[in-house]
């Protein structure tokens, strides 16, 4: 099972550089577990304390996954996973 | 009501627009709340209006004063005007990659602006103009994200003005920016008619604008509440580019591109209640109308043009 995740500039450090990396998982806690096997400590930027950090913002299909479910969010075949940090509008 | 005894008088009261070729059937309908009919052109007469005279009842701003804001626009230009009829002076604080109309607005209505960088975008505005509030304690920064008027005013006009013109609304989607919008509305449906889902359309930019030098650089507004929305959607160029063209080319309206996104984020919900075989009315923002937005170029050439232009510009 493969599903595209969009990497941010300020994580690419952990891809080599890679804009968009394939994972897999059926939840997304278990994409972010086998993100971290293939990238390691780009998990700890995701995550504190058992919870995605106040300031990342994760996107399943562009839709929030904090309304999804958080962590829990199911994730199937062809799906898109965008990371962004969380920024300023008006 | 058609008169007013001034123009700041006359800000809000918008009316609200059924959009019968984007509405899938008769059952889904799709309303738009023309906002670009404000003052100065835009939904952020409402709480810039808010803002300016809670500061002046509690005793914040007094006669004479210099207000000072961090914005991409539109706040800025709401809030020059309201300070040019009351005479304040006002600085803004706006990234250097928002549109050049934004500009020759804000300086005809009055205002002064400093630029702060395009990388990290209104993120960088709002560091920018806490650094500037500390070197000039006297001034008055209003601060949109964090300031309870803002909210506010659309619990109190936006959300009481969609209920009373559609009282069988069942969605309300809007652009989450400073978030005071969705707050203020949501604070209004959640009390007078709960079953109204909230849904946020959040513009998601080129690389540029999320150049933070590290994660705990980002920006969540104080205001934000996220357990008064319901759903959020995060909507790139591309498809803010197609929504406002086809809002354009389909029921005439004329958009800036941020509408596109929320436009986009509506249909969503308007085709999900198709699927589920329920009825909905789903009202949604036009935040502003598109003469803002010409240069961009978002209006011309091929969608592919249009994105690759909008690149690293703050559109919403």
């Amino acid at each position: 099972m493969a599903i595209e995740v969009r990497i941010p500039t300020i994580l690419r450090t952990y891809t080599d550089g890679a804009k968009a990396v394939d994972a897999s998982g059926t939840t997304l806690t278990a994409l972010i577990d086998d993100l971290e096997g293939n990238h390691p400590g780009i998990k700890g930027r995701l995550i504190d304390d058992g919870e995605l950090r106040r300031f990342v913002n994760v996107y399943i299909n562009d839709e929030d996954v904090r309304f999804m479910g958080g962590l829990e969010a199911e994730l199937s075949d062809g799906d898109q996973v965008v990371v962004l940090p969380a920024v300023a509008g008006g | 009501m058609a008169r007013f005894d001034s123009l700041l008088e006359s800000v809000g009261g918008t009316p609200l627009i059924g959009l019968p070729r984007l509405s899938p059937s008769p059952d889904v309908r799709i309303w738009a709340k023309m906002e670009d009919r404000n003052p100065t052109g835009s939904i952020k007469d409402r709480p810039a209006l808010r803002m300016i005279e809670q500061a002046e009842k509690d005793g914040t701003l007094r006669p004479g004063a210099t207000i000072l804001e961090p914005t991409s626009g539109n706040t800025g230009i709401s809030l020059a005007m309201a300070a040019k009829l009351k005479g304040y002076r006002i600085v803004c604080v706006m990234p250097e990659n928002t549109s050049e109309e934004r500009r020759l607005l804000l300086r005809m209505w009055g205002a002064e602006i400093v630029s702060s960088p395009a990388a990290g975008g209104s993120n960088e505005a709002v560091r920018v103009a806490k650094r500037i509030a500390g070197e000039h304690p006297d001034w008055v920064m209003l601060y949109q994200y964090g300031n309870d008027a803002n909210a506010l005013a659309h619990e109190e006009t936006t959300g009481p003005e969609l209920l009373a013109d559609l009282p069988e609304i069942t969605h309300f989607v809007a652009g989450l920016g400073t978030t005071g919008t969705l707050m203020g509305a949501s604070r209004f449906f959640r009390a007078a008619k709960p079953d109204v889902k909230i849904v946020a359309a959040e513009p998601r930019y080129g690389e540029l604008v999320y150049g933070l030098r590290n994660l705990d650089e980002g920006f969540v507004p104080e205001l934000y509440d996220a357990s008064l929305i319901d759903s959020r959607f995060s909507v790139g160029p591309r498809d803010a580019v197609r929504r406002v063209r086809e809002l354009l080319e389909l029921e005439g309206i004329f958009a800036g591109i941020s509408t596109g996104a929320i436009l986009h984020a509506a249909l969503g919900q308007a085709a999900k209640a198709v699927k589920a075989g329920e009825r909905a009315d789903i009202a949604f923002v036009v935040c502003d109308g598109g003469w803002k937005y010409l240069s961009t170029g978002a209006y011309e050439g091929t969608v592919d043009e249009a994105e690759d232009r909008l690149d690293g510009q703050l559109w919403a």
